[in-house]
């Protein structure tokens, strides 16, 4: 059917769209999996950034690596398929706070450019306290306590030291079972204090930083703002507008009579009448919301439209199925 | 970004789901019994999509679960199915608010005795640009954690990662309203 078509037909772009921007097998096999529930939760997104870069940051062996945390994402539950976060991912990716570690970007082809105010702190903790969150099948409020885990080792650990497997074992060690974290070796950066609760506050400052890049792409008009105040302010708007979008939405269907109609679905289905309704479902004639649509209709949605027509005459359904039933 | 057609189609059904249990008395409703019965089904419908792994979901449900009247129980209970209804209402009732009211507590205490000892030491200060940022952060903050449901109980990186999640969400909910209003008007053409 038309719609379906229409699905694919954009999953197919996205897909072209991930070949050009260089993504690996693995990625480009998630990104364009096909609309099952469990193809990828959204913040489940926010969680590759980090075992993805660390990936793109050693590309030999990324793509065995790649391939851990691709079952994780699509283990969470009440996940669903993003398609169009291919550029989401991409500059999550490399704008992320995770990715740009300094000593290694001599491998690196991928690594992002301009300013990398990342210590590999940022990288190792976050490389080994992301994976247990996802290989841990729990909500994300579990994020702190991770964290905290990670960080009370730090302090135990006094001497701030370079670990020499650092990335590589990092990423061999998140594709196992994570349970007990190991020691984060923390390298400090030139010029900043080395104690460990600045060094967490900078991890915790830049994780907020990485989010808030996000929320920035997907709110309108919010690339252009800088400043943390001004973008919360257009956040804030945003989410208000959409609250009242729903609450005035859901005073316009009040007035039709809505609520009935699902008692007529069978009867309406068993006839071969369904194009008729479903013309009147071109969106053609439809106005545009403000982020742009397309299709969204499927089967049963068509009988349904049939039967939510507002008879202004004698304002009740049961006339209108009644003259349903005729036109059947 | 839009939200996908698979998280409109989920929400779609589970709001007719809820919203059938309305159709026996639908007569006797007025206007705004009717708005809130649509409103009540689509934001557990909407909520439920996530299957409680977000605190903002758990928040929406304890809403729709708590208020007076058995027909709303039934109506989480409804769109929810059985187990998972069951799964999710004992994260919401167990896991969530204790948990955090304690956490909001000791960080309020917290918080208490730091001013004081702030304001005795650093009382004659001049306002640097930056704790003029820092105060007006802090303020939005606070009104968003007033906007997102539960979100009283979030730190910092927990509120932003559920605003994504949250914004997604709504994005379909008003998607799924809009079609559904201009779809009528469409078919109710002479």
């Amino acid at each position: 059917m038309a719609t379906r078509s229409n699905g694919t037909a954009s999953d197919r772009g996205e897909v072209e769209v991930l070949e050009s921007l260089q993504f690996t097998d693995e990625i480009q096999h998630l990104m364009s999996a096909p609309t099952t529930d469990n193809a990828g939760f959204f913040t489940a997104l926010l969680e590759l950034p980090a075992p993805q870069a660390v990936q793109l940051l050693h590309s030999p062996e990324s793509a065995k690596l790649i391939a851990a945390p691709v079952p994780n994402v699509e283990d969470f539950k009440g996940s669903f398929h993003f398609p169009s976060n291919s550029g989401l991912i991409e500059r999550a990716a490399r704008f992320s706070v995770f990715a740009g570690e300094g000593n290694n970007n001599t491998k690196k082809s991928n690594s992002p450019e301009t300013t990398s105010n990342i210590s590999s702190a940022n990288l190792e903790k976050a490389v080994k306290s992301e994976p247990a969150e996802s290989e841990s099948s729990q909500p994300l409020v579990s994020d702190p306590t991770v964290e905290k885990r990670s960080i009370k080792r730090k302090d135990r650990e006094k001497k701030v030291k370079e670990s020499k497997k650092k990335s590589k074992t990092a990423a061999n060690e998140s594709s196992e079972d994570a349970e007990k974290l190991p020691y984060v070796h923390v390298r400090a950066r030139r010029g900043q204090a080395t104690d460990s609760h600045s060094l967490a506050e900078r991890a915790r400052r830049e994780k907020i930083n990485a989010r808030m890049k996000l929320l920035q792409e997907l709110v309108p008009g919010c690339n252009k703002i800088s400043g943390t105040a001004l973008v919360l302010d257009e956040i804030i708007n945003h989410v208000q507008s959409l609250q009242h979008q729903v609450e005035s939405g859901s005073i316009i269907d009040c007035n039709f009579p809505s609520m009935v109609m699902p008692m007529m679905w069978p009867e309406v289905q068993v006839n071969g009448n369904r194009q008729q309704y479903q013309q009147q479902w071109h969106f053609d004639a439809l106005q545009q919301p403000v982020w742009g649509r397309e299709e969204v209709c499927n089967n049963y949605i068509t009988p349904e439209n049939s039967l939510l027509s507002y008879d202004s005459s004698t304002n009740s359904v049961t006339l209108h199925s009644n003259q349903l039933k005729m036109e059947l | 970004m839009r939200p996908p057609s698979s998280l409109r189609q989920e929400f779609l059904k589970k709001w007719m789901m809820g919203l059938q249990r309305y159709s026996t008395s639908k007569k006797n409703m007025s206007i705004l019994e009717r708005k809130k019965a649509i409103k009540l089904s689509a934001d557990v419908a909407i909520a439920s999509a996530r299957n409680g792994t977000t605190c903002w979901s758990r928040a929406l449900i304890a809403n729709g679960y708590s208020k007076d009247g058995g027909d709303d129980k039934h109506l989480v209970e409804q769109i929810l199915g059985p187990e998972s209804e069951r799964l999710i209402m004992k994260k919401v009732l167990t896991g969530g608010a204790s948990v955090c009211n304690k956490r909001m507590r000791s960080k309020k205490i917290l918080k208490r005795s730091c001013g004081i000892q702030r304001t005795r030491k650093f009382a004659p200060q001049v306002a640097l640009a930056s704790s003029i940022a820092k105060r007006l952060v802090r303020k939005r903050t606070q009104i968003l954690r007033s906007l997102i449901p539960g979100g009283e109980f979030m730190n910092d990186v927990t509120l932003i990662e559920e605003t994504l999640d949250y914004i997604i969400s709504l994005r379909a909910q008003v998607d799924v309203m809009r079609s559904l209003a201009s779809a009528s008007e469409l078919a109710s053409e002479p």
